[in-house]
């Protein structure tokens, strides 16, 4: 079960009509290092063309460019990141981030790292952790440009964020996951429903270990790039009933992720769930889970 | 050893010593929160200071900017010269808008752009004022640096 006709045929099952996709680059701007008119007017300037994204705070997409913007003093000086535009999204959708101990249990590369010491405006604490030391090297290198302050980095699996001995009142869960053909052009040649499945049952023990070191009143946001509803709808329906997790209502850029999935019958609640298929940004799946009662 | 190469750009900078962890090489300033939540396990945390090498020490870019904001030695370039200092060029006399602090040879000064922003630190090679053209600032470090890491 693999190939590009088996996916296209899922996601036309799940409601998504294939298509090639190219979305256009974004950018964030870092409102802590700078303010949001003096970084477009440097960059205008300098000869880029930005349009804001509506449904982003600080988000921009680069119309024209002629070099790349990662390599600008604005860039190396910390003034933006360059942030996928969806990914732009699960940070923004917690509430109240001054001053709480925050966990970014899957953190590197970091640019999600950066978005919360941002909107934390560098109070409280965040815990990063990924396994691999080369993405480390590269997400303390981000925290550094950025100047992030507020951050203690991990080389720890996500799995094992209890032995932090730290309980979170947020937790943002940017999971491993398997992707989706726009940030791969050979995903299709690439994937089967077995690393799919091997991604979900990785991501349940995440979410299990996210819920083991969340405070009473926390907030988990879950997220994938992943379009596969086994990573997806399907975790958050094994997350609700076996975690005691309920899932929260957004409000969001996004459209409503689907309660039944190959005629299973989900949990009504996942309709508050977000589902973004590929076009305008990349595909996306993400949503705001509560401890129940 | 921190204190010593802050005090080459002829200012001061009272770090809290209780605030300050060391990982191998490596030195960070954390806030008073990461110190307490802090395990011994990290790879990195609160604001990297900088590195030392066989006995040399290698400041930040966090650290050059703490500097910046205090009253000490620096350059501050026009535009084209702060692409040219970002990509590991020394700094020509024509290129300089207004020095602050020592234009004297072998000390060391930051270098800014005209946003007043750090984009990094040099050694002056020639008096300032004394040259007439040419290349009076070494490059020692610049914010070009992110990009080569990247490419490592």
């Amino acid at each position: 079960m693999s190939g590009k006709e088996f996916f296209v045929t899922r996601y036309e099952k799940l409601g998504w009509k294939y298509e090639d996709v190219e979305p256009k680059q974004a950018i964030r701007i870092n409102a802590i290092n700078a303010r949001k008119t003096d970084v477009i007017r440097r960059l205008q300037l300098s000869g880029v063309e930005l349009e804001k994204i509506s449904f982003l705070e600080n988000g921009y997409w680069v119309r024209k460019s002629g070099f790349s913007v990662g390599a600008t003093s604005e860039y190396l000086l910390g003034l933006y990141s360059i942030q996928e535009t969806a990914a732009q999204i699960p940070a923004m959708l917690f509430t109240k981030l001054n001053d709480k101990v925050v966990l970014d249990a899957c953190a590197a590369p970091g640019g999600k790292t950066v978005q919360l010491a941002d909107l934390m405006r560098n109070t409280g604490a965040i815990a990063a952790l990924d396994v691999r030391r080369p993405r480390l090297i590269a997400l303390s290198n981000h925290l550094e440009r950025c100047r992030v302050k507020n951050t203690i980095v991990y080389q720890l699996d996500a799995r094992q964020a209890s032995r932090l001995k730290t309980r979170f009142d947020r937790v943002l869960l940017d999971v491993p996951c398997s992707g989706n053909f726009v940030t791969d052009k050979d995903w299709f040649k690439k994937r089967t429903i077995k690393d799919v499945e091997k991604n979900a049952k990785l991501q349940r023990q995440i979410l299990t270990e996210a819920a083991k070191v969340l405070k009473d009143d926390g907030e988990i946001i879950y997220a994938t790039c992943s379009l596969e509803p086994e990573e997806n709808e399907l975790n958050v329906d094994w997350a609700i009933r076996t975690l005691n997790l309920q899932v929260e209502e957004i409000s969001c850029y996004g459209g409503k992720a689907l309660t039944s999935i190959f005629r299973k019958q989900l949990d009504d609640s996942i309709r508050h769930c977000r589902s973004i298929w590929p076009g305008l940004t990349q595909g996306i799946f993400f949503c705001k889970l509560k401890k129940s009662g | 050893m921190i204190e010593d190469f802050i005090s080459r750009f002829e200012t001061r900078i009272r770090l809290n010593r209780n605030l300050i962890v060391r990982k191998q090489n490596r030195y960070f300033l954390l806030n008073e929160k990461l110190r307490r939540s802090i395990s011994k396990e990290f790879f990195c945390a609160g604001t990297y200071l900088g590195k030392t090498k066989r006995g040399k020490f290698f400041p930040s870019f966090n650290l050059l900017r703490m500097i910046a904001d205090k009253k000490a030695n620096k350059t501050i370039v026009d535009k084209k010269t702060e692409w040219l200092f970002s990509c590991g060029r020394d700094i020509f006399k024509q290129g300089i808008i207004r020095v602050m602090g020592s234009k004297r040879k072998g000390d060391y000064t930051l270098v800014l752009n005209q946003h007043g922003e750090c984009l990094g630190f040099g050694k002056i090679t020639r008096h300032i004022d004394k040259a007439k053209d040419g290349a009076v600032i070494k490059n020692v470090s610049d914010i070009g640096d992110f990009l080569r890491r990247e490419k490592q």
